[in-house]
């Protein structure tokens, strides 16, 4: 096999300059001359009518340029997911009824931050407070006020249904009744967010050919034109989304935002720029974060462990729009089926709405909500029946070829060798179940396994991506891509490919990014695709560009095309030792003979081609992704007996992530992975009262901070590979990996302790009233 | 509220400044300098993002009012790289992958430096603890840990 020179190397990062220097520019660092402050009104009701609104006074304020409310709008509504079974429902500002506390009701453009901010209070509002619901299972009450109606096609007698998600094969009743085991456990997760360094921002300007220019802190530029252009009633082609860097996303930047339309329609009405940045309290307070969800899980295994049936039902806060609700309990049920096979399966979501801020997703997207249920329970499994968890997970992993429910196939798929090469690697067999020697020591040492698996890219708008790679006159190269780089390092695998392609060194690629008028269409950041869909598009465009280029140096080196490399800046004839020209001179001598016809390469890549859209999200109908990525995950916790404070001393990460791109990216989307498990299952939570958020700075909601470091260790297990000419499947490494994580560590607490904690995060109290309930005295 | 003629020393340049009393330094560099590599990722003084050095010593830019800086030498990230070199942190920085969205960047380069500055051979602990007002939520701090390590051994 050729030998690869950039792909598969731990190149570093094509940004790092510009972001060590200070250079970088994001949204929040973008100012345009003439540019006005926005800022938003927020209910400060969870559910209300609005009866009047009158801004007259903030209008008379000096300064103040313009106040929109939602009787400026069109009153087009949109969604995370919009679809005849689930049409948007959100307004992007309130027209008559607001459903949560922080729900945009108006927003002032003014000379600065402070004129808008004191505008603001000069904004009347008149409401009539509703009765408001919080919790999901109160919601689903006949009783209960209703926030939206149900949805029409759920014929259950539950009250503020969004969204249902129905799956199942086999028959589970007969599977239980077979089963030698058969356990029923309920796991709640907690509500949790991304804490993006950088807050929501949006920076809008409308220019007098009719053009809306913005810029926004978000995960792709396409999904954020489609959703501005609809609400605002223009045409596509009017918006225009261009690249600013992106201090942080995880999830929480992905669909349309109330600020960002109201900078632009702000924007619209005073042909002026327009610059919203929230502040930590408002992304606290009223931006979206992930997805509390609780499953109820009821498994039967034979003797051996063997699973036979697993019936799942799956709850959603999906707060008060549907947001990525309907899509998360659909992917619940893609996490339980995915790792293990499951003979017969029973699966149910709701996503409920209550009258709490909206939900998005959150780097994974319920997957580690599922893994922690699954994966604690087949644990507990394990130990009823004395087989050990590394065993238990063996006998019942998917295996290469496999062919899922929804037709899909797992093709490569590694997940045995990770589970083997992580308990190995950790000598888990060892570690594993020693409660009983450790007795009378106040810190314990517990270790857990958890597995999990995500896809890699699906169809969801805007399905697909293209690129186009140029070849200029000085023999550089410009790549134009619709990816947006939001730290994961895609301008830098993408660089790489074309790098290896076209034998060029990275320096020599300049990257035009993210930008809807001048670069072509991309899938986005938020569908775990970067790497495959994109990289592909990139990687086709490339070649495409080499082909143009070999032709001509064909002629130049009187040899067949078909015979040419190009490697180290130069393109020679296999096998004839200096038979070669340089890549710059084959660039020039392409300009003269092609009459002045620049190489322009195209590429283009779509998972799964001939699928028209993503499958059912009511009943998992129909092809999901051509591309599963499988991890396993060992952590190995400290437990004080005597505070309960879990310290996590230990991630050992065995991912099959295809191959990877660029290893030492890999191993920082790991790491960072790594941190947020630890947070999510060990202390993160958002705390709300009645619709109001009580954790509203990085004081109440604490993340991981350099001493919570966790040592980190990596195992790859390959099972693709790259090669000239052909698409390569390479899978996802951005958001997998919490899953498996927040599971091992519950596991690990659980070998420590003895404690099955069975709700994030998994708090000292909790471990300590488990103690107290085994009778355990802590030493 | 009236503006008040201040100057400020950033980077080794004076800046002779209207400013009104209230305005941090975080606001004055990167509005009225516009140095914009110093962030803001919460205004309160709980991340970190916004640390800039004052006579050496991290501070909390947006804690910090922009009158109170003055006779005191300010830098930023953006004073950092020395006739186009860039400072060893940045290099290790970028060498060992301790960059993702790079928003908590700027703050955690200049807080390293001071740390290495005071203590140039610090231990691992001392790095951490020293870096624990800075908030990364992309990295998990394992690249940052190791790309001030090598720093300080002076390795490249
Ligand atoms: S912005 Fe100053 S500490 Fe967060
Ligand atoms: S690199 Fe993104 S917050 Fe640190």
């Amino acid at each position: 096999m050729e030998e690869l020179s950039y792909v598969g190397k731990s190149v570093p990062r094509k940004d790092g300059v510009e972001k060590a220097t200070g250079r970088a520019l994001y949204t929040v660092d973008m100012v345009l001359p003439g540019m006005l402050w926005g800022k938003i009104l927020r209910s400060p009701y969870p559910h209300a009518k609005i009866l009047r609104i009158d801004a007259s006074r903030a209008e008379r304020l000096p300064g103040v340029k313009a106040v929109i409310t939602g009787k400026d709008t069109l009153g087009i509504k949109h969604g995370f997911v919009e679809t005849p079974r689930y049409p948007p429902d959100q307004y992007p500002l309130a027209m008559d009824r607001v459903r949560y506390i922080g729900e945009e009701v108006a927003a002032v453009a003014a000379i600065d931050e402070y004129v808008a901010e004191e505008a603001l209070n000069l904004i009347q509002v008149d409401y009539e407070e509703l009765p408001a619901v919080f919790d999901p299972e109160e919601a689903m009450k006949p009783e209960a006020p209703e926030i939206h109606p149900s949805h029409p096609k759920v014929k259950e007698p539950y009250k503020n249904i969004g969204g249902k998600t129905e799956s199942g094969w086999g028959n589970v009743e007969k599977g239980f009744d077979e089963s030698y085991l058969v356990r029923e456990d309920r796991f709640e997760g907690q509500l949790r967010t991304h804490c993006y360094m950088e807050p929501q921002a949006t920076l809008a300007s409308f220019d007098l050919s009719g053009k809306l220019n913005v810029w926004t802190s978000s995960q792709g530029p396409f999904i954020k034109r489609a959703k501005l252009a609809t609400t605002l009633g223009l045409p596509f082609s009017n918006v225009r989304v261009l690249k600013a860097y992106v201090g942080g996303a995880y999830g929480g930047k992905i669909d349309l935002f109330s600020h960002e339309f109201c900078a632009s329609l702000l924007s619209i009405k005073v042909q002026r720029p327009v610059k919203i940045v929230c502040t930590r309290e408002e992304v606290f307070e009223s931006a979206r974060h992930g997805q509390p969800i609780f499953v109820e899980l009821k498994t039967g295994v034979k003797k051996d462990g063997t699973l036979v049936a697993q019936q799942i039902r799956v709850v959603n806060n999906s707060g008060a729009y549907r947001g990525s609700g309907v899509v998360v309990i659909f992917l619940c049920w893609g996490f339980v089926m995915l790792c293990y096979r499951i003979p017969n399966l029973k699966y149910k979501g709701y996503s409920i709405y209550t009258n709490n801020p909206v939900r998005a997703p959150q780097r994974g997207h319920g997957a580690p909500n599922l893994r922690f249920a699954v994966e604690s329970q087949m644990d507990t499994m394990a130990e009823e029946l004395g087989i050990d968890p590394v065993e238990i997970r063996l006998k019942n992993a998917r295996q290469k070829g496999d062919i899922l429910p929804n037709e899909d196939s797992v093709r490569n798929c590694g997940l045995v060798e990770c589970i083997e090469r992580a308990a190995e690697a950790t000598r888990f067999k060892e570690i594993y179940g020693k409660r009983k020697s450790q007795e009378g020591q106040r810190i314990r040492r517990g270790i857990g396994m958890g597995v999990s698996s995500y896809f890699s890219g699906s169809l969801i708008y805007p399905n697909t991506s293209a690129a186009i790679v140029k070849l200029n006159d000085d023999g550089t190269v410009s790549l134009l891509t619709g990816a947006l780089d939001i730290g994961q390092g895609a301008e830098t695998i993408l660089c790489q490919i074309v790098a290896e392609e076209l034998g060029v060194s990275m320096d020599d690629i300049r990257v035009v990014a993210a930008d809807t008028e001048t670069t072509p269409v991309d899938i986005g950041a938020w569908i775990s695709g970067g790497a495959y869909v994109s990289g592909n598009a990139v990687k086709m465009a490339a070649s495409d560009a080499r082909r143009q280029l070999f032709e001509v140096a064909a002629q130049e080196l009187e040899a067949n095309p078909e015979d040419l490399i190009a490697k180290n800046r130069e393109i020679s004839v296999k096998g004839i030792p200096g038979r070669s020209i340089s890549f710059t001179q084959a660039v020039a001598s392409s300009i003269s003979k092609r009459r002045g016809n620049p190489i322009i390469g195209q590429g283009h890549f779509r998972t799964m081609k001939d699928m028209p859209a993503h499958p059912s999200l009511a009943t998992t109908k129909g092809r999901w992704s051509d591309n599963y990525a499988f991890d396993a995950q060992v952590a190995e916790v400290d437990v004080d007996m005597e505070t309960g404070q879990v310290k996590l001393v230990k991630a050992t990460t065995a991912h099959d992530c295809g191959f990877p791109i660029n290893p030492l990216l890999v191993e920082g989307q790991i790491d960072g992975q790594v941190s947020m498990a630890q947070g999510h299952a060990l202390w993160e939570e958002v705390l709300m009262k009645e619709g109001k958020t009580l954790t509203t700075s990085f004081l109440d909601y604490k993340i991981p901070c350099a001493k919570d470091l966790v040592e980190s260790h990596y195992i790859d297990v390959i099972t693709e590979r790259y090669e000239k000419d052909t698409p390569y499947r390479t899978k996802e490494v951005g958001e997998g990996y919490v899953s498996g994580m927040v599971a091992a560590i519950a596991n690990a607490v659980y070998d420590a302790t003895g404690v099955r904690v069975k709700t994030f995060p998994i708090l000292p109290e909790k471990i300590l009233m488990g103690l107290k309930e085994k009778g355990d005295k802590p030493r | 509220m009236k503006k008040q003629l201040i100057e400020l020393r950033v980077n080794g340049e004076s800046f002779e400044l209207a400013v009104e009393p209230q305005k941090t330094l975080l606001e004055v560099v990167r509005e009225d300098l516009g140095l914009t590599g110093a962030k803001e990722a919460c205004g309160t003084g709980e991340c970190g993002a916004c640390t800039v050095l004052i006579d050496g010593k991290p501070i909390l830019s947006c804690l910090t009012l922009a009158i109170e800086a003055q006779g005191k030498e300010i830098t930023t990230i953006e004073g950092l790289a020395k006739a186009g070199e860039l400072h060893p942190l940045q290099k290790a920085f970028i060498r060992y992958g301790a960059i993702q969205c790079g928003y908590c960047t700027s703050g955690m380069i200049l807080n390293a430096k001071s740390i290495l500055d005071e203590n140039p051979k610090p231990s691992r602990d001392e790095i951490l603890k020293g870096l624990e007002g800075n908030l990364c939520r992309c990295t998990g701090y394992n690249k940052i840990l190791e790309a001030v390590m090598a720093a300080s051994t002076g390795e490249d």
